[in-house]
């Protein structure tokens, strides 16, 4: 087990290895711009600022030499480097905005996991009946909705200020939980309910798909004919064993939303590391792109490990593959 | 000298520098609340000024756009600053009286006022050698600085921009702690007018000394205020700013307000950053309490909503121009009858439409906004006798006409360039370029449209010759100061165009109008001098190097209970002015 | 659809098609068409799906035509007639049936040749990504090895990306050109459409390919392989004529699956400013255009944003149609 997660580990930071290099060469070889004018800015006249920015960024050097010294800050001394666009700090602008995202995924995972689950259990166990009928069709136009459209059609519909029925807080109104915990529920109520929609059908469906399977297997069938509740033959045997892709889901889910929910961090105005990411990269802001993107992918690694060393210790078989 | 002469002298002299638009930034000239003097106002309250973006720079040494100024004369006190109602002559802040001119003009002195503190952590009172020093850092590349060369770069001994570590300017002495004197090379009016621009307000060396060693400069981070706000800050002197939320000011401790012209009403102003959704910060302005717009103009459903439910809360600010320019170096628009064509099929009505209608702002039929000395002489609201500028729906008749001039038989462009045009990527701008756009194809030509946020489409296209772009639909203009010179030097001087961070961006180089430019300059005497400028604002609209098509209405609102006042100089609130009902 | 989410979704709704094509692909072999059509055809929802289609791409094709018969002005034409003095757009009316947009276009115009733009995304990046992920999954499947090695490690360093961000990236890096050139590498990509289909096909073939390979691996191993390798048959004749037909029903049910993220992906990105180019029409940039102004303009949001809607249903409907006529076990 040890060797296996040691394993995983090796390859997850190989992985980051990886990808944080072709991070750099993408973003630094793609645009045919010249980053000390970036990084000048409005003042990218001045000549001899232009000069004195390539001297202290390096910009003079080989790439490769680039590179090695990104990773070297990187790697012993954590440090992302700063902004081009305001001198900022790239890690703590990052660090600064990840409650803000993980507020809204976390809260979004709560929903889609209270909705999704029971509905694809219902679904699975009265299938045909109008309750499964309703519920897949509603999930089919979830999954189909795209969400800032939903989002924005919520907006007209409920936000409190520009809304028909304005019964929830709007866009833009995203309060810290340190600072008001009631602020901070109000205002993600609404964008929780849309991150969860498309997840939470997602969810239902799978889970009713595996359910359907799971049920007709043998040992259910030994189960019912053993006299087992219903419910109990459902719940214990069912959904257990069917519910283990919509974990392994749940994780990944988590670990890509995480680096950023651009899109309902966009319509939603909140200040979440997608946004972020999504005007580094308008405003080629190179520093702070290689930043977003790196944790976005250390977020998905990190899914991805935890799942699967979770499967590892559920499942034995893992290990040898 | 009397101040009846500083403000003769003052306006006779004309800035060099002019706000480039930012980020969506506005005209003003307050028709509304912010005209006349600003009432009174209650002391107290906290006020938030809500922004779509960042602040570009907020070293006074830096501060260059319009949101930078707003925060940076609320913190800082130059030796002179404008009051919000005045546009034309800026009042003694840091200084205690006008500058006395002595030596021919060459010798300005500047006595400050004695106990002007700075707030904490450095505590101690503002001197000349600290005035002396923040010119002397903004010559660095640490502190960059646009317009440091161009207005004190006649100070004798002023070095090149871009040093490593601040140089000692001789030519900038200061005999006492009270007194400052510029010696320089040549007379210069443009020079004392600087004097109002935040570059000149108080560094202290001793404390600023370690932020200014580090390229760039970490001092904007633990800037000393010297006016009636400070930038809250942590127990480290390291300002509390939060990039893309937030940055709040409180009162500074140290500041007393018998130093002055400032009432500063507010206990606490809050800008708020990363409002990009501006229809929704518009409408929580105009719904909410204690608010104001920071550096977007409300879009049109808001103005609609605002003028016809809500009239005391918006205030429409008139100043300034915009433009569509068309690069004279880039095939096929180096061809002038092209051009013509081109501003012939213009439709301004169209254009003006997409900003929020006749509201916002008069068709432009040349550049010289109307009340700008020389707007009458340039043509005045009919504009200049010239046909293709002359219908505001556009003639397709008279645009076809100009292309078969152009050698183009059928009237439309059959050429093979494609037109590059690189336009805002949001807001009103995007829609401004999308219809600009829609007219040029139907002249025939095929446009490459790139959309960019729009300091990106200065900082890396439209201001880069290099660059080669054929159209620029976002561009216009503000000046500094109410003067030709400010109007036309840096737009439409071959002089003036510049490998970065150019302004001149229709690249207009026309010897004829380089000359009159020249010439221009030197003239004294308001009269002649409008008479001149005007005629060339008629020179270069010959050229048809741009599209003219709004002289600016901006818009500005705010929350039922703030009583607003807007700095006419800077086309926004004035937040030493603003209080809460 | 949560774009960056659609991708972990996808994957495990990949690891259930795998399993089931595998029984399905198994049972199908022994199953003629024809009960495949017949299991389809009585599915109504499934067919009035693909009526829906059918029809969607006739407007598409014949856009020109439809939008002269409805005697509206053309996609890219403002007409400040039709904004108020506040420039705001007016309403559906009999003229403009779908309303205006903030610049005076024809909502209905543009609704009508946005289709294309969906169409085009759904047909070509969908064409690109299965080409790709069918090749790639056939090769690391059939000769395994370092091939296999290779591809599959390629495809872990992909799926670690951020995708929306990684396409976001890679189309707007491609807008920072200097020196007249636009576009990346030496301008030789230019932002637009094909740019869109590009990234799309480039962020998407790994679960095919993933797929393919699965069903791959156990193909080679089969009777039919073997025989046809014992009778000295080529590898390419293998792969081409005995492994590729097998392969054909996961290939369906996966690419039906992927034809309606394919959309929600150009839609994204052009609604972030990152996918087609002004003036072009698409569904995704009119419901961006549409962001500012959404509370007292509706028709501009609604109209493109139930387009998109329905297409994707209409896709997402004819994936589950046909996967379940291809799952033996439906009970429908």
């Amino acid at each position: 087990m040890v060797t296996y997660i040691l394993r995983r580990l090796l390859w997850a930071a190989f992985l980051v290895l990886v990808v944080s290099f072709l991070t750099f060469v993408i973003f630094y070889a793609l645009p045919s711009a010249d980053p000390a004018v970036l990084r000048a800015g409005a003042r990218s006249g001045n000549q001899a600022l232009l000069e004195s920015i390539r001297d202290t960024l390096g910009l003079d050097e080989p790439w490769y030499v680039q590179y090695a010294k990104y990773m070297e800050r990187l790697l012993f001394h954590f440090d992302f480097g700063f902004s081009y666009r305001n001198d900022a700090s790239v890690r703590e602008q990052i660090f600064d905005r990840i409650p803000a995202t993980a507020s809204l995924v976390l809260g979004a995972a709560v929903v889609w996991i209270a909705v999704g689950i029971p509905v694809g259990v219902v679904s699975a166990t009265r299938r045909r009946s109008w309750i499964d009928r309703i519920a897949m069709g509603a999930a089919l136009v979830a999954i189909s909705a795209p969400v800032y459209w939903l989002g924005l059609v919520v907006l007209y519909l409920f936000a409190d200020d520009i809304g028909r029925f304005p019964v929830f807080k709007g866009s833009g109104s995203y309060v810290p939980l340190t600072e008001s915990p009631a602020g901070w529920f109000g205002s993600l109520l609404l964008p929780w309910l849309v991150l969860a929609a498309t997840a939470a059908a997602f969810y239902a469906r799978l889970l009713r798909g595996n359910l359907r399977d799971v049920l007709s297997e043998d040992y259910i069938r030994t189960a019912r004919a053993k006299g087992l509740r219903e419910r109990s033959v459902v719940w214990r045997h069912g959904v257990r064993s069917a519910i283990t892709p919509v974990v392994t889901l749940l994780g990944l889910d988590i670990g890509i939303l995480l680096g950023g929910a651009i899109l309902t961090e966009t319509v939603f105005n909140i200040p979440g590391v997608g946004r972020l990411a999504f005007s580094a990269i308008r405003g080629a802001d190179l520093p702070m792109i290689q930043g977003t993107v790196l944790i976005g992918a250390l977020f998905i690694i990190l899914a991805n490990l935890v799942v699967d060393v979770l499967y590892g210790f559920l499942d034995p078989r893992v290990r040898v593959g | 000298m009397s101040r009846h002469v500083w403000r003769v002298l003052a306006l006779a002299v004309a800035a060099l520098t002019a706000l480039t638009w930012s980020a969506c930034g506005g005209g003003d000239a307050a028709t509304g609340i912010g005209a006349g003097a600003p009432a009174k106002g209650k002391k107290g309250g906290t006020l938030n000024a809500l922004f779509a973006n960042d602040l570009e720079h907020i070293d006074p040494g830096e501060a260059f756009y319009q949101p930078d100024y707003m925060m940076v004369f609320a913190v800082h006190r130059p030796l002179y600053s404008f009051e919000p109602t005045n546009l034309e002559v800026a009042s003694p802040d840091l200084a205690a009286a006008p500058p006395k001119l002595s030596d021919g003009g060459r010798t300005v002195t500047v006595k400050l006022k004695p106990g002007v503190r700075y707030g904490p952590p450095v505590n101690r009172t503002a001197t000349s050698a600290d005035v002396k020093y923040a010119i002397e850092r903004a010559f660095t590349a640490a502190v960059p600085n646009g317009y440091a060369p161009t207005y004190f770069g006649i100070v004798e001994g002023a070095p090149e921009p871009g040093r490593k570590k601040p140089t000692d300017i001789k030519g900038i002495e200061t005999p006492d702690e009270e007194t400052i004197v510029f010696r320089l090379s040549e007379s210069s009016g443009a020079f004392i007018k600087a004097l109002s621009l935040p570059i000149t307000a108080p560094v202290p060396e001793d404390y600023a000394k370690r932020y200014d060693a580090e390229t760039p400069s970490q001092y904007a981070t633990h800037q000393a205020a010297t006016g009636p706000y400070m930038i809250e800050a942590g127990k480290d002197g390291r300002i509390t700013y939060e990039i893309g939320k937030r940055m709040t000011l409180v009162r500074n401790p140290n500041w007393s307000a018998a130093t002055d012209f400032r009432p500063a009403y507010l206990d606490r102003i809050e800008l708020t950053m990363g409002n990009e959704d501006t229809t929704v910060a518009a409408r929580q302005i105009l719904k909410g309490k204690g608010l104001i717009n920071g550096d977007f103009p409300p879009d049109p459903p808001v103005i609609k909503e605002a003028v016809q439910r809500r009239k005391s809360q918006i205030t429409f600010a008139p100043l300034g121009n915009r433009y569509i320019s068309l690069n004279t170096k880039v095939k096929p628009l180096d061809d002038v009858n092209v051009r013509k064509a081109i501003v012939a099929a213009s439709d301004r009505n169209a254009l003006r439409l997409t900003r929020g209608g006749p509201i916002v702002g008069d068709l432009a039929t040349h550049f010289l906004a109307p009340g700008q000395p020389g707007f009458e002489e340039a043509g005045g609201m009919k504009g200049p006798n010239l046909d293709f500028i002359q219908n505001p729906d556009g003639s397709m008749a008279l645009a076809a006409e100009y292309m078969k001039k152009a050698g183009y038989a059928s009237g439309r462009y059959t050429g093979s360039e494609t037109l590059t045009m690189v336009g805002d990527d949001s807001g009103v701008g995007a829609r401004t370029a999308e219809v600009f756009q829609s007219q040029l194809q139907k002249l025939g030509f095929e446009v490459d449209f790139r959309q960019v946020p729009h300091d990106t489409m200065f900082s890396k296209f439209c201001n880069v010759p290099e660059a080669r772009v054929a159209v620029c639909p976002n561009v216009g203009w503000l000046p500094d100061f109410a003067d030709g010179q400010a109007w036309f030097d840096p737009t439409f001087s071959g002089e003036s165009i510049v490998p970065e961070n150019n302004s001149n961006w229709p690249q207009l180089d026309f010897p004829a109008i380089n000359e009159a430019i020249d010439d221009a300059k030197k003239i004294t005497g308001q009269a002649r001098r409008d008479k001149a400028w005007g005629k060339i604002d008629r020179m270069v609209m010959a050229q048809a190097p741009a599209v003219p098509w709004i002289w600016d209405k901006q818009a500005n609102i705010a929350s039922s209970d703030v009583q607003g006042a807007i700095a006419r100089w800077n086309a926004q609130w004035d937040l030493s002015f603003t209080s809460i009902k | 659809m949560t774009t960056p989410g659609v991708d972990a979704r996808s994957e495990a709704a990949e690891n259930r098609f795998a399993t089931e094509t595998i029984q399905s692909g198994a049972v199908t072999a022994r199953t003629p068409p024809q009960l495949f059509w017949g299991r389809l055809r009585r599915d109504k929802v499934a067919l009035c799906a693909l009526g829906f289609l059918v029809v969607l791409a006739l407007i598409a094709i014949f856009a020109p035509l439809i939008v002269h018969l409805a005697g509206v002005p053309g996609p890219n034409e403002p007409d400040k007639s039709t904004l108020d003095s506040f420039g705001l757009p007016t309403g559906p009316s009999g003229e403009h049936p779908f309303g205006v947009d903030g610049i005076g276009r024809d909502v209905f115009a543009r609704t009508v040749y946005g289709a294309r733009v969906s169409l085009e995304v759904a047909i070509l990046a969908t064409a690109l990504s299965v080409g790709i992920g069918v090749i790639a999954g056939m090769f690391a499947g059939f000769y395994r090895g370092w091939v296999d090695t290779a591809i599959s490690r390629g495809i872990d360093v992909l799926l670690a990306f951020p995708i929306l961000l990684l396409a976001i990236g890679i189309a707007s890096a491609c807008s920072f050109g200097r020196g007249g050139s636009s576009g990346c590498l030496g301008g030789s990509v230019k932002p637009g459409l094909a740019l869109v289909i590009l990234v799309i096909a480039f962020v998407n073939w790994t679960y095919m390919a993933r797929i393919v390979r699965g069903q791959v691996l156990s193909l080679r191993e089969k009777e039919f392989v073997e025989a046809a390798r014992s009778l000295g048959a080529s590898k390419t004749r293998i792969i081409f004529r005995e492994i590729l037909p097998n392969l054909v029903a996961p290939i369906i049910v996966y690419t039906t699956l992927i034809v309606p993220q394919n959309i929600l992906f150009e839609a994204a990105l052009s609604f972030l400013g990152v996918g087609v180019q002004p003036p072009q029409a698409s569904w995704g940039k009119m419901i961006a255009d549409a962001q500012g102004s959404f509370d007292t303009a509706w028709w501009f949001m609604v109209f493109p944003g139930v387009a998109l809607l329905l297409t994707v249903l209409a896709f997402n409907l004819i994936g589950d149609g046909l996967s379940d006529a291809l799952d033996p076990r439906s009970d429908r």
